[in-house]
């Protein structure tokens, strides 16, 4: 669904990412799991046409996507949501989804079905449907956030970090929510540093590390992997030849 | 046709090359990063992983050779830390400097399903019963048929070095239905049976995995009448993977690479030159998904010809023709790998004789079967006691036996 091939990024003469090529395959939840300043966020702007990038080329449900605007990338299905500032604080609940599904120019009568079907998916953003955003906790405002982006009939889902500063409990209800998310064929992107439940949900992952892919594989196998396990799950300071 | 993992399998070829082309990147950014001899390589000839932007950057990498890995020995190939390597592999037979290949447990995984994609291209299923006639001990790859047969649900019988006497019996009692051995074993348990008369129709044998030494189509055909089975090759690589880089479908039109792990190139051995496909050349191997001992553009020494087009079985992984010559000097006798380097350093280790030698291999119907060295020796050895010849000569046999693990006839000559 989404081809990524040798994509260098800069931030001023500070090169972030390096030759990156990645795929995601249609119906998949693909992660991509990297320390802090990897690369990751840059990546996911690249994707979504906000962030400049002098090469390579990045191929969305077959077209090449170069040199197109930020919205007609997400009109063609290709939607991030972003690590912050993922909805409109001083707008209420029903207005933040309302502009969710701004790129699609509907009717008003299917954009109320369909923000029903949001209220259902989270039943929490119904009772607060006319609260300003703003005063919504961090877990509810990761909800709206993705039903926010569901409101633009995703093809492909890119989430930045909805994990971050959520307690436990919101976090396995979060990634709960991307898996059935998934399982109603949403394709997933998601973009984690805690690599332990993003590859527990993930059919394939990448690592990223100083803006170069250093592996791949199927979620359980990095879960397995040691090179992962010292660098995400638990720090090791042992020389390379010790046992 | 059965296939055991269709999705890559079968694969577009387009689709294979991207994914090929993905792989290589995160091959090259570990081999550079994690393995001092790479990045060595790479900053003297100038080329930053960075360069490596698609599949036809790969010939700028530098070859990496069996010298590259003896001079490594033992950990210097490696790109992971010593603790996540569960096993340690130490392939006999080398001269020089020994090498040791190291696996993760991710890799061991997927050497499994190497096999076992072998194993069911060629028709194997859960219902069958393997008899690895192979030398666990020599071999290092034998015991990859076990772990293999275990994923699909076959049963093995790993009879080893038993004598063809013992592995009949096995056939017949067991009833067998698969034998994965050396072709030249193979033929040793046609004689045998010859000499029994036993009829090998009554026999529940049907396919056989065979390996590990060249074997021309002709040895294939009294393979298959003799034993009334379908005779598969099956390919790999000592320093990579061995058996577990390549097999042959039901089709038979060449041998399948697993192009989701292993790059291949053919080469010119002499100008190193990237051929086309169909011409014959030394097989370039680049490994692809390997984490513990990564190797980029490895030479093979093996000659061989690659074909891309689809095969008549389905799957759209590029077929390589048989193996039948090498670039080195390299034999192999009944399936044991001999090097005249290695006789060489053997020869040289013992007082009085050489430094001039030759080999003089006996065939059997078209393959090596026993080896004899001829050396030359002092006159007054020759012309001496004829028990301190013969001692002499036993020596130089043990020497030559443990080095190799072949029984080698030894004859002792006059100095010109």
């Amino acid at each position: 669904m989404l081809k990524i091939k040798n994509i260098d990024a800069f931030f001023g003469k500070i090169q972030v990412l390096r030759r990156v090529s990645l795929h995601v395959g249609g119906g998949e939840i693909a992660s991509l799991i990297g320390a802090n300043g990897a690369g990751k966020t840059t990546l996911l702007n690249v994707i979504s046409g906000l962030h400049p990038t002098p090469n390579g080329s990045r191929i969305f449900m077959d077209t090449e996507t170069r040199g197109w605007k930020p919205e007609k990338i997400v009109a063609r299905g290709l939607i991030q949501v972003p690590e912050t500032d993922k909805v409109f604080n001083p707008l209420t609940i029903m207005e933040n989804l309302e502009l969710g599904a701004y790129p699609r120019h509907q009717d008003r009568a299917t954009l109320h079905q369909e923000i029903e079907t949001i209220f259902h998916l989270f039943p929490i953003l119904r009772e607060r449907k006319e609260q300003p955003a703003g005063t919504l906790s961090g877990g509810e405002r990761q909800m709206l956030g993705l039903g926010k982006a569901l409101m633009g009939r995703p093809k492909l889902l890119m989430l930045d970090e909805p994990s971050l500063g959520l307690a436990p409990t919101i976090v396995s209800e979060i990634f709960r929510i991307i898996q059935s998310l998934n399982g109603r064929g949403t394709t997933i992107l998601l973009v984690e540093q805690n690599a332990k439940e993003a590859l527990r949900i993930s059919h394939r992952a990448y690592v990223l590390d100083t803006g170069r892919i250093v592996l791949t594989g199927t979620g359980e196998e990095l879960l397995g992997n040691e090179e992962v396990k010292r660098a995400f799950l638990g720090k090791d300071y042992r020389g390379k030849w010790e046992r | 046709m059965p296939i055991f993992k269709p999705d890559i399998e079968t694969m577009e070829r387009q689709e294979m090359l991207e994914l090929q082309n993905e792989r290589l990147q995160i091959v090259v950014n570990q081999a550079y990063s994690n393995v001092d001899f790479y990045r060595r390589k790479f900053d003297e000839v100038g080329l930053n992983p960075d360069d490596i932007k698609s599949l036809a950057d790969l010939k700028r990498i530098p070859f990496t050779t069996r010298k590259d890995l003896m001079e490594n020995y033992p950990y210097g190939m490696f790109a992971v830390p010593l603790r996540d390597v569960v096993r340690l592999q130490f392939p006999l037979g080398l001269y020089g400097n020994p090498i040791v290949i190291g696996y993760t447990r991710e890799d061991l995984k997927i050497w499994r399903e190497l096999v076992a994609r072998i194993m069911v291209g060629v028709g194997i299923t859960e219902h069958d019963i393997i008899q690895v006639a192979f030398n666990y001990g020599l071999f290092l790859g034998a015991v990859r048929f076990n772990q293999s047969a275990e994923l699909i649900g076959a049963a093995v019988v790993p009879t080893s070095i038993a004598s063809a006497e013992v592995q009949i019996r096995i056939m017949q009692d067991f009833r067998s239905t698969a034998l994965a051995s050396t072709p030249s074993f193979a033929l040793h348990i046609i004689e045998a049976m010859g000499k029994k008369g036993i009829n090998p129709r009554t026999l529940s044998l049907k396919i056989g995995l065979f390996g590990a030494e060249p074997w021309p189509e002709d040895v294939r055909q009294v393979i298959e009448e003799n034993l009334g089975i379908k005779a598969y090759d099956i390919y790999g690589v000592m320093e990579l993977v061995e058996p577990g880089v390549a097999g042959e479908c039901v089709a038979r039109a060449g041998l399948h690479i697993f192009e989701d792990h292993f790059l291949p190139e053919v080469i010119d051995p002499q100008t190193g030159q990237v051929l086309d496909g169909g011409q014959e050349g030394e097989l370039v191997i680049t490994t692809l998904t390997t984490s513990a001992y990564p190797l980029l553009r490895y030479r093979t020494s093996d000659v061989t010809s690659l074909h891309t087009e689809r095969c008549s079985c389905g799957r759209t992984m590029a077929r390589m023709d048989r193996v039948l010559k090498r670039t080195d000097e390299m034999i192999s006798v009944r399936g044991i790998n001999v090097f005249p380097e290695k006789i060489q350093e053997v020869l040289a280790s013992i007082e009085g004789i050489g430094p001039a030698y030759s080999m003089v291999v006996a065939e059997k119907r078209g393959m090596n079967d026993r080896l004899k060295v001829r050396v030359e020796a002092k006159e007054e050895i020759l012309e001496g006691q004829e028990e301190r010849r013969i001692t002499l000569q036993e020596i130089i046999q043990l020497a030559l036996r443990r080095a190799l693990g072949l029984r080698v006839e030894v004859e002792l000559t006059k100095r010109p």
